[in-house]
């Protein structure tokens, strides 16, 4: 299994783009959850994903 | 108009109206962006998978009862054509174990859907799958609040 990029471009719907956008950034902005439970639920889910951003 | 889905979502939410609003946006814009017949038997697939009853119990497009009577049995099912059975092979993948989906599984829903129509499927179905899951987790989490 290939860990590279499987699309040439990442361009997508740009309307569906700034939503997601928007609800990620709506989702960090809160503040019920401590900043190092937040940093560990982040790095976890990002490992979970395979995500190198 | 809203389901009670979202109804659930918005009482859970409380206050914080803008993650609300902004869920009900990712949502309605998942089922513009991709095909709705087959996002549709994607999202019932994956409330079986997770075993989430409350969205099996709602259609969201007209799919016929051959499909809706076989979604369990794609794999040899005559119901659904090869572009199906590769998104649904995604699916379960994706559900399963998301960063270990083989290369043959996605390049084969790149090659019905094209390069973008394949990012928006991976992103719609990000958006129903969380959906999902945030419905287990927080029904569960609510019923236990209220006994």
């Amino acid at each position: 299994m290939t860990r590279s990029q499987r699309v040439a471009s990442s361009n997508f719907d740009i309307r569906f783009r700034e939503a997601l956008s928007l609800w990620q950034e709506e989702v960090v902005r809160l503040g019920l959850v401590d900043p190092v439970t937040t940093e560990m639920v982040r790095l976890r889910c990002a490992e979970h994903h395979d995500c190198h951003t | 108009m809203e389901s009670f889905i979202d109804e659930f979502f918005r009482d859970v939410l409380g206050e914080r109206t803008a993650v609300a609003d902004n869920l009900a946006d990712i949502h309605g814009l998942a089922w513009e962006v991709v095909d709705p017949v087959l996002l549709d038997l994607c999202r019932l697939r994956v409330a079986m998978l997770l075993g989430c009853q409350s969205e099996l119990e709602i259609l969201n497009t007209d799919l016929s009862s051959e499909k809706m009577d076989s979604l369990a049995e794609w794999p040899s099912s005559s119901f659904f054509n090869e572009c199906e059975k590769s998104c649904l092979r995604f699916v379960e993948e994706f559900v399963v174990d998301v960063s270990s989906i083989p290369d043959s599984s996605a390049f084969a829903v790149r090659d019905h859907l094209g390069e973008e129509g394949f990012i928006n499927f991976v992103n719609a179905l990000l958006v129903v799958e969380q959906r999902i899951r945030l419905q287990i987790v927080w029904g569960k989490l609510f019923q236990e609040v209220s006994t």
